[in-house]
């Protein structure tokens, strides 16, 4: 029976949840679930597990750009059907992860990956650039500051080679998210890709009193720079905010509680970027990302300073980490003031914290190092 | 921004049908949702959320969390949902004619 709008709870059914993940599982995998004895990287994007029962999963992980049409899911869905008995899987780098159980269908599947020229580069394994975490951008959101399939498009580009081989001294996550709401894994990656705003609200007086609930508004600003005041609109005097904009570091949170605050600016909005983050325990404790370039322009569609930017942190810590280093244990072990020198970072002001908890960021040791930032 | 006829009164709403100026608001607003929400029958519990909404919303200025909602009418959320089955954001809010909500919803 269809949906009938003139008796929208007939028939309903809700609070299924998603179906149970087992029901998706190849053969294989369901045999062997919990009897895993290792695994091996055969090549970039090819993994081996090993059972206790001696069988063998081989998983082929493709990039795949997040946001996809229905034909490109119908392909992949092809490619499992022709391959792998229709089983597939994406991972949670939004990689799409094929599962063949011997190794003499891996290479068919490779070849039949490659028939379709780049649309599934086979990679994303092991001490290389896997796919980036990415948020909506301006395809569908209300508040961002940049794009994101855009700029994700045209740095993984950039860094192709580096998806397809083993050549990083360790895993090398990137992530992106259009504003400081950071949708995402931005806080806490390798090399992050902000949206940031760099100028103040502009209030909307005559909308403001319809679509505006104004305590949320002053609420919502972290730094207190939304202040509640009487407006005139069209002779009437009503209740609207203020922005101190002395205060206001373009945030974007009232506009996102409020619709009549709109900060979206095409030559304020840019890019930062940040590094250092993790959030696996190997080694060392999860660490969030630091501002290290507090702005680059939206330059589209390709961003040259920001592929430019990134490529260029990139390679001074491939060129320089010791193996099994992540980004910010390197520029932790080097110290910052070498990160910024070997990255040919110009330092800023804007990279010295002064939010609430900065003290604790400041240097209160003698220990440094001599730089070509100070001279 | 459209303009919704309804018995004779006419509403400026937003693209999600919500008042774009609460003064608006009247028993023609009221008729209006409960027939895009959704709701077969005006009941006085229906009455007691809008009333609740409406006058948190001119105290505050916010509208209420939903605990203070289930708690100054006595319906826990399960009944407000069963009141106004699209929640007591988009059912409840857009009938007592206070702003849509906002934020991350």
């Amino acid at each position: 029976m269809g949906y009938n709008p003139d008796k929208p709870m007939d028939g309903r059914i809700s609070d299924l949840g998603p179906p149970h993940y087992e029901q998706f599982f190849p053969p294989v995998i369901k045999a062997n679930k919990g009897k895993w004895l290792y695994h091996e990287i055969i090549q970039p994007g090819v993994l081996m597990h090993k059972s206790e029962t001696g069988d063998e999963v081989y998983s082929i992980r493709v990039g795949s750009p997040r946001l996809v049409s229905i034909e490109y899911i119908r392909e992949v869905c092809d490619i499992a059907d022709k391959h792998c008995d229709g089983f597939l899987r994406f991972t949670t780098r939004n990689n799409i992860e094929f599962m063949v159980d011997s190794k003499d269908k891996v290479q068919p599947l490779l070849d039949t990956l490659a028939s379709y020229g780049n649309s599934y580069p086979v990679g994303g394994t092991g001490a290389g650039v896997t796919n980036i975490v990415h948020t909506q951008g301006w395809v569908h959101c209300h508040t961002p500051a940049t794009d994101a399939s855009g700029v994700v498009k045209a740095v993984m580009d950039e860094l192709f080679d580096y998806f397809t081989s083993h050549k990083l001294p360790a895993q090398v996550r990137i992530a992106l998210a259009c504003c400081l709401n950071m949708c995402g894994a931005v806080h806490a990656s390798d090399i992050a890709i902000l949206g940031v705003h760099r100028k103040p609200p502009m209030i909307d007086n005559e909308r403001i009193t319809g679509v505006c609930e104004l305590p949320l508004a002053i609420a919502s600003c972290p730094l207190g720079a939304v202040k509640p005041a009487k407006a005139e609109v069209n002779g009437k005097e009503i209740k609207s905010v203020k922005v101190n904009v002395d205060r206001c570091m373009f945030c974007g949170n009232c506009y996102t509680m409020c619709p009549a605050m709109p900060l979206a600016d095409p030559e304020g909005d840019g890019i930062a970027i940040l590094v250092g983050g993790k959030v696996s325990n190997s080694r060392t404790a999860p660490k969030f990302s630091k501002l290290v370039i507090p702005f680059l322009p939206n330059n589209t569609p390709r961003w040259p300073e920001v592929v430019e930017a990134i490529k260029k942190i990139l390679e001074a810590y491939a060129s320089d980490a010791k193996k099994y280093e992540r980004v910010g244990e390197w520029a932790e072990r080097i110290g910052w003031e070498k990160f910024f020198e070997k990255c040919d970072i110009p330092f800023t002001e804007k990279s010295i914290d002064d939010y609430r908890l900065a003290y604790d960021t400041w240097r209160t040791t003698t220990q440094f190092k001599y730089t070509s930032h100070i001279k | 921004m459209p303009t919704i006829e309804h018995n004779g009164s006419s509403f400026e709403v937003d693209e999600d049908g919500f008042l774009l100026n609460g003064d608006d608001f009247n028993a023609d607003w009221v008729d209006y949702v409960k027939g895009v929400e959704g709701i077969s029958e005006m009941t006085d519990e229906h009455q007691k959320v809008i009333d609740a909404l409406q006058e948190y919303y001119k105290k505050n200025g916010i509208a209420p969390m939903v605990r203070i909602l289930s708690k100054t009418t006595g319906f826990p959320l399960k009944r407000i949902y069963e009141l106004f089955p699209s929640g007591p954001g988009k059912g409840a809010c857009k009938m007592a004619g206070l702003p849509k909500p906002t934020g991350c919803v």
